[in-house]
């Protein structure tokens, strides 16, 4: 038997469109894997079908998830599809036939001795994790209001590894509700834009956005100085531990938060 | 005179911004002498930082659309000071002038440090500045003990209702309740925050007595009951209705400074049990103590404070809360003290071996949950994951067992991992010696109990010796 390989764009459109093209072909899924992208080494004897993210599909395929495996594994199948790993196609559509085909259903995300019940739940704790951490650890600028108007807008930009914007929007939108703001993920150049007292939603910058420099407003470098030094004095000298600051808030959070720019 | 000043700060307090100068000036010759935020900021966060809560769970609220802010039941840690501790919170004294001389406390009445206070406006100000750019959860607000317990728990009250209703802020908020203030005045700010605490300070009566000559136990425990009361009710009242106000909705937690008198483990221990049990506590701190005043009746123990004994105890205190133990099982009279070496958990399980080994494929979950390198996370899975098959050790890996602590205590399908001697000793030195080669148990500082320090040029290396050999 052939092995065919489905190749589908890095997205959760994508993967959902993958998945719905396997369980199209009508051939069980032994012999049946979702690839992300084009793979560089082709192999000889498999069958390589791209397919093209299509939202019909995807809504099907989300239909049946929601309603057959319950909004917990929907959401962990979600933020598996978010992560940066390349395998997470195979992860997720692996999982999602052992809870439909193979019967473990809702259950599926405890069915830990199957290897990719296994992965899908490591990318998706890593991509929460991450989500976790960034609501934590973003810092928003105050931008300067434009002329004639008052409104301020809050300006965070970060550099996830995996896609975790959407996972973080949700956060803010409830908590500064009545604020606009906006989150700029670096790596995927990707808004997650929120007007005040309105819905939120995401802007594809496109590959050749650059940040231009950003306007502050007034107030902002004296609340930025005011808590560098609550920063500086919190801390207790005779209990001073740098490795164990690193290792709650990793270097790499580090570079874009403010209280740890040098000045 | 005194009366008169205090007169004239609550003009100013209570009645919204005047303008008067006149006012303003007296006020400002007592309690804060032409200071900028930012100076009050730094002696007040300063005199803040001993203070240990900063956790932010325990209350779920959302927005309403109203204000700003919302709380989330895990809590957030926003950024980790130099120490590695967490910033959820904007933690500040409202002042650290106080009428109390108590000798482990840097704010005591007979030290000459700067002494500030902030004004509620400014309070509000900055936590709501703060709070939208994402740098804190909420607000931590303690106080030294202005004029007296009613006085100040007054003005924590009038700055958290000002934050509440003027700034509609919904966020996080952990006040102390001052032991010995009115009883309504603690009523009246447990309906405004979602986490009130008074300190314990010491496990005994008599070591507070020692140490804090003007606090008395009594006097802190009547709050705390109080307040435990007034949860109690308040749950009762939200079932019938369900929009009624929260009071303390995260509830209550205390703090113990350890290492200052010679208390013991166990000691500290029975008394966190009987808080949890008795109080219904959320949380009890430690705090190892730090001779901030070098007093010379406290101790000022030489490698820094006691943090791998304050880190045993938080340890313990998990195996209290979340893995069903008691403290009469992990200490005992005749042993009263937590074995440094290893943790409390594994103290545990070595010396009742007669409970082990533990097959994984049956064991039920607070079994397992007794079993060093599963946690709570690890024993929910495995009883999950166990009804889809037969668990092997890879599999155990994949769910976050720590196998290399585990191996000793555990079966999968009857067989153990490695052979291994089921032996006290044995498995203690083999415990012991994978902490000694940084491979086994992860401290937050090294082994030694010591924290973590940068060599610096300044350090005492005996370079000079070596200067003058070369020199020769």
């Amino acid at each position: 038997m052939e092995e065919k390989y489905i190749i589908c764009e890095d997205s959760l459109e994508g993967i959902f469109t993958g998945i719905y093209e396997a369980y199209a072909l009508r051939e069980g899924h032994a012999h049946v894997h979702l690839q992300i992208g084009e793979e560089d080494n082709l192999r000889l004897f498999a069958v390589y079908l791209p397919v093209s993210s299509d939202p019909v599909k995807t809504e099907k395929v989300v239909q049946t998830l929601r309603s057959r495996l319950g909004e917990h594994v929907y959401h962990t199948l979600c933020r598996a599809a978010a992560s940066c790993y390349p395998d997470k196609g195979e992860a997720v559509y692996k999982t999602v036939v052992d809870a439909l085909t193979a019967g473990s259903g809702r259950r599926v995300m405890e069915n830990l001795k199957n290897p990719y019940v296994a992965r899908c739940f490591e990318l998706a704790r890593f991509t929460a994790n991450e989500a976790h951490y960034e609501i934590e650890f973003i810092r928003f600028q105050e931008l300067a209001a434009r002329e004639g108007e008052e409104n301020t807008v809050l300006f965070s930009k970060i550099g996830p590894k995996n896609n975790v914007v959407p996972f973080v929007m949700p956060h803010f939108a409830d908590r500064l509700s009545i604020e606009n703001f906006m989150v700029y993920d670096e790596n995927r150049k990707l808004f997650g834009v929120h007007p005040a007292r309105e819905e939120w939603y995401l802007v594809a910058a496109g590959e050749e956005f650059a940040l231009k420099d950003l306007d502050l407003s007034q107030k902002e470098e004296k609340y930025q100085e005011l808590f560098r030094t609550f920063h500086r004095t919190i801390g207790i000298k005779s209990r001073e531990n740098k490795k164990l600051q690193r290792q709650m808030c990793a270097y790499r959070y580090q570079d874009y938060m403010m209280e740890f720019a040098q000045k | 005179m005194f009366a008169n000043r205090i007169l004239f700060y609550r003009t100013d307090l209570f009645i919204e911004e005047t303008d008067e100068e006149a006012g303003e000036g007296e006020m400002e010759l007592r309690i804060a002498p032409k200071m900028s935020v930012m100076d009050k900021l730094k002696i007040l966060g300063d005199a803040a930082k001993y203070d240990v809560s900063c956790s932010s769970s325990g209350s779920f609220r959302r927005n309403d659309g109203q204000g700003i802010g919302n709380t989330v039941a895990a809590g957030l840690c926003h950024s980790f000071a130099a120490d590695g501790r967490c910033i959820s919170l904007l933690k500040i004294l409202f002042t650290n002038e106080c009428i109390y001389d108590c000798r482990y406390c840097i704010n005591r009445c007979s030290n000459d440090v700067p002494r500030a206070s902030f004004t509620p406006d400014e309070v509000c100000e900055l936590t709501m500045e703060f709070y939208r750019r994402n740098y804190i959860e909420g607000l931590f607000l303690s106080s030294g003990i202005l004029y007296s317990p009613n006085y100040t728990m007054e003005l924590i009250c009038e700055t958290v209702h000002r934050l509440r209703t003027v700034h509609r802020f919904q966020g996080y908020i952990h006040v102390k309740a001052i032991p010995g203030a009115d009883p309504m005045l603690i009523q009246r700010a447990g309906y405004l925050v979602d986490r009130m605490s008074v300190n314990l300070e010491m496990a005994t009566a008599e070591g507070l007595r020692a140490i804090a000559p003007n606090k008395h136990r009594k006097n802190i425990l009547k709050p705390m009951r109080q307040i435990q009361n007034s949860i109690t009710e308040n749950k009762n009242e939200l079932t019938l209705y369900r929009h009624a106000p929260h009071f303390c909705e995260a509830g209550q937690s205390t703090q113990m400074v350890i290492g200052a008198l010679p208390e013991s483990d166990y000691q500290i221990m029975s008394v966190a049990e009987n808080l949890y049990n008795k109080f219904s506590l959320k949380r009890v701190y430690y705090s190892a103590f730090v001779n901030v005043n070098e007093d010379r009746d406290l101790p000022a123990p030489a490698g820094g404070p006691p943090l791998l004994r304050e880190h045993r105890l938080y340890q313990a205190d998990w195996l209290l809360r979340f893995y069903g133990f008691k403290v009469d099982e992990l200490l005992t009279e005749q042993r009263p003290n937590f074995n440094t070496a290893i943790d409390p958990k594994a103290d545990w399980a070595v010396r009742h071996l007669e409970q082990f080994p533990v097959e994984i494929n049956r064991a039920d979950y607070y079994m397992l949950l007794r079993v060093p390198g599963v946690g709570v996370k690890s024993a929910g899975r495995i009883v999950a994951a166990r009804r889809f098959g037969n668990l092997t050790f890879a599999d155990l890996k994949k769910i976050g067992v720590v196998l290399k602590r585990a191996l000793y205590f555990i079966t999968c399908n009857g067989k153990m991992m490695y052979p291994t001697k089921l032996e006290e000793n044995y498995i203690v030195q083999n415990l012991v010696y994978q902490n000694r080669m940084g491979r086994g148990e992860k401290l937050p500082f090294l082994a030694d109990g010591t924290s973590y320090r940068q060599m610096s040029l300044f350090d005492d290396c005996h370079f000079e010796k070596n200067w003058k050999a070369v020199g020769d």
